[in-house]
């Protein structure tokens, strides 16, 4: 068990991937903003992938804890210190029943994250510990955590000492541009040629009004198709208004002229249009910046998005702890992080000009029949 | 001697509660911040005199670490 003595600006339970299963009855998954940082949390202290940790946002808590530990703290850098003892990230770590770990603010990212051997065990609510705290369901009492709360935690296990590989950890910079991948749609006919090249071509800054219900931007004035502005009544009188639909994860509402990035507590329905959407992969960027940073969109494919995502679905495994042979040679490692962080956008429309050529040189030579693959 | 009360979350300044030459109790809300949605409080941590205000109301986009009121 451990105590809570502060608990910090908004501490919250959070699992991965949350509740999953119930979007058409309007639950969002909630779940923790980066899920990449609380994963390897999880990694280092042995934790099942499923167990529930805290997430905590801009200032963190202070906790007692009440048996021996093994912790691990990941994503922004709060100064965790043990009994006043400065603590790494991204490392496994012992702690003794009665020390106290105590969380500043964060000088680097948003949001820091703390996964306990054993993980916290208070009650599930439709399978999921994430608190969704607009709906008061999940971690404790369906709240953030609060000063003197106990929180319930498993079984201990875990071993101190275990790392991420540098090369894993994703790269939170504090120079406040953040470049954003996005998919295009599902209403991006609702928005004119100069409307989707503007949105590409701006910076768009990150408003204090935002939270993990959505991510308000400020920018420039969107211009719209006459799908938006000649249309029934029934649709609302704003172009950006349309007749309520469901709404993706992670889909940038249009609210007027105010684009809001849906995140992890977000609505499931509405009356907007999402002219783009925010895939999962880049969802640790928005988890880890501030007000006032500075966000460009990079528009990607579908494909390349599941594509990322299963990278970094590889990354958060056993496959980034450092073993001893990896701390000699850390500096040698993959690029895979690197490629997460700067994607490499693959122009398909070229490489199928390139299959197109090819195959025509095939038929020449009569292997019109081979297999192409456009991609890898 | 002089301390100096520095904001610890980026956001918007909401409420600057103090004025200079304001007397104030250690405990004392000093200014508001608001970030996610949420009013978050800077209390004076001593008993003293309020010589500088560094913040004003509504002042957007202040990083954590300002040095926002001084107090003698």
């Amino acid at each position: 068990m451990v105590e809570v003595i502060k608990q910090g600006l908004e501490t919250s339970i959070q699992d991965y991937p949350g509740r999953i299963g119930y979007w058409d009855q309007g639950f969002p998954p909630s779940g923790p903003m980066d899920s990449w940082s609380f994963r390897l949390a999880n990694i280092l202290v042995e934790n099942q992938s499923t167990a529930a940790a805290l997430e905590c946002q801009f200032i963190g808590p202070t906790l007692k804890f009440k048996s021996d530990r093994v912790i691990a703290i990941t994503g922004a850098d709060m100064s965790p210190k043990l009994e006043g003892k400065s603590l790494p990230l991204w490392e496994s770590i012992e702690v003794k029943a009665n020390q106290v770990l105590e969380m500043s603010f964060a000088t680097l990212g948003a949001r820091s994250y703390i996964a306990f051997s054993g993980g916290i065990t208070s009650d599930p609510w439709l399978d999921s510990r994430s608190t969704f705290h607009k709906a008061g369901v999940g971690g404790m009492k369906g709240k953030a955590i609060k000063d003197n709360q106990i929180l319930p935690l498993g079984k201990s296990t875990g071993i101190p000492g275990r790392k991420i590989k540098k090369n894993s950890i994703p790269e939170i910079s504090n120079d406040k541009r953040w470049t954003i991948e996005v998919v295009k749609g599902p209403n991006d006919d609702w928005i004119d040629e100069e409307g989707h090249k503007m949105f590409l071509k701006s910076d768009w800054k990150l408003q204090a009004k935002s939270d993990r219900t959505g991510y308000r931007l400020e920018g420039p004035k969107w211009t719209f198709t006459e799908k938006a502005t000649h249309k029934g009544l029934e649709h609302g009188s704003e172009p950006s208004n349309i007749i309520d639909q469901g709404y993706p994860i992670g889909a940038i509402n249009l609210a007027g002229q105010t684009p809001i990035i849906l995140v992890n507590d977000g609505p499931s329905m509405g009356g907007f249009i999402n002219p783009y959407t925010v895939p999962s992969v880049a969802f640790w960027k928005l988890g880890q910046s501030k007000p006032g940073d500075i966000y460009s969109f990079n528009e990607i494919s579908v494909e390349q998005a599941q594509s990322l995502r299963s990278d970094q679905t590889s990354i958060c495994s056993d496959r980034s702890i450092e073993s001893k042979d990896d701390s000699q040679s850390f500096m040698k490692g993959s690029t895979k992080t690197k490629d997460i962080n700067q994607i490499k956008v693959r122009d398909f429309d070229k490489e199928k000009e390139k299959e197109k050529t090819r195959d025509k040189l095939m038929e020449k030579k009569g292997l019109e029949k081979m297999k192409v693959r456009y991609f890898d | 001697m002089a301390t100096e009360v520095t904001t610890t979350v980026p956001g918007n300044i909401w409420k600057v509660l103090v004025k200079e030459g304001d007397e104030v109790k250690k405990g004392d809300t000093l200014f508001i911040m608001e970030v996610m949605k949420t009013e978050v409080n800077h209390d004076s941590p001593v008993d003293g005199k309020v010589i500088q205000v560094h913040v004003v109301n509504d002042q957007e986009g202040v990083d954590p670490g300002t040095v926002a009121i001084v107090i003698e």
